[in-house]
């Protein structure tokens, strides 16, 4: 058995973290991920609880093809809990395939940096079990580093998808400041209108009044 | 992101695309009420059942500890 544990910060607030977490894949940085399927999902006391079946490619090394097979879509269960009230998220992740020789157990703690609540802290451990297989000693240190090189690609995807998040919202808000300009105008155009009215309204009713002034008995009278 | 049933894929798009709005406009400000993307859940949920079926994956399987057990397979030399 292997254990491999790992942090890292990400100069984003936890809810950003959080919603990126959901859209992570497809990503250009894991081209193996192929498919999520939610299976499951609930909120049970303002938690949400989702089960995911995770569908990946693997390419093996041909001299392992004869033990495990050439290259195929392999399955992984994930399952996770989201707390916005302590603002936690976490999932866990098994193999489906191979599960009679190999364990590969993954968590992930997406947490509010403790020193900085505008930072989320990346908890992650994994633990690898090799079994009945030949050298597996040398099988979970091949599957131990994998999974170290895979973190690095998995932080770079979740960045990637923030920045897409992010000018996402961006085009929301410049759509928003279109749109309040463009009301503004509307509304300038309305008061505008309106005075333009009132002048006229006024003005006539000022002629209406001289008018009437001028065939008035009163003036008639003169 | 795709799904394993490949006619499942548009029902999980949108479904998505749904959960992606309630997640952040509604769960993280604090409404749990889940009802919002529930019809869309529903008839992608009975597309992925049904692929999952067909692709023979059983998400039990994997959930009791095998390794350490008789279940565990075996190294074939061991066998012999």
């Amino acid at each position: 058995m292997k254990i491999w544990t790992s942090e890292h910060t990400f100069n984003h607030p936890w809810e950003t973290v959080a919603t990126a977490a959901w859209r992570k894949y497809p990503n250009p940085h894991n081209p193996a991920v192929i498919g999520t399927d939610v299976v499951e999902r609930t909120v049970v006391d303002g938690v949400l609880h989702t089960h995911r079946l995770v569908s990946t490619k693997w390419y093996f090394p041909k001299w392992t093809q004869a033990l495990i097979g050439s290259a195929k879509v392999c399955y992984a269960s994930e399952k996770s809990q989201v707390n916005p009230n302590n603002r936690e998220m976490i999932l866990n992740t098994i193999n489906l395939t191979f599960c009679r020789h190999i364990a590969v157990n993954e968590t992930l703690k997406y947490v509010p940096h403790p020193g900085d609540p505008e930072k989320t802290l990346l908890k992650q451990e994994a633990v690898v079990t090799v079994k009945g297989v030949p050298l597996n000693n040398y099988m979970e240190d091949i599957l131990t580093n994998k999974i170290s090189l895979n973190a690095g690609k998995g932080r770079q995807a979740m960045e990637w998808v923030i920045s897409k998040l992010d000018s996402e919202v961006k085009g929301i808000a410049s759509s928003n400041l279109i749109h309040q300009t463009k009301k503004s105008l509307d509304d300038i155009t309305t008061s505008a209108k309106k005075s333009m009215d009132d002048i006229s309204l006024k003005a006539m009713k000022s002629l209406d009044d001289i008018h009437n002034l001028a065939n008035s008995p009163n003036h008639q009278e003169i | 992101m795709n799904s394993i049933g490949e006619a499942c894929n548009d029902l999980k798009k949108e479904y998505d695309s749904c959960f992606n709005t309630w997640f952040s406009e509604h769960f993280l400000r604090g409404n749990t009420n889940d009802s919002m993307c529930a019809p869309l859940f529903k008839v992608y949920q009975d597309c992925v059942k049904k692929a999952m079926k067909d692709h023979q994956i059983d998400l039990k399987e994997c959930e009791k500890d095998l390794l350490g057990t008789d279940q565990e397979r075996k190294v074939p030399n061991a066998k012999s």
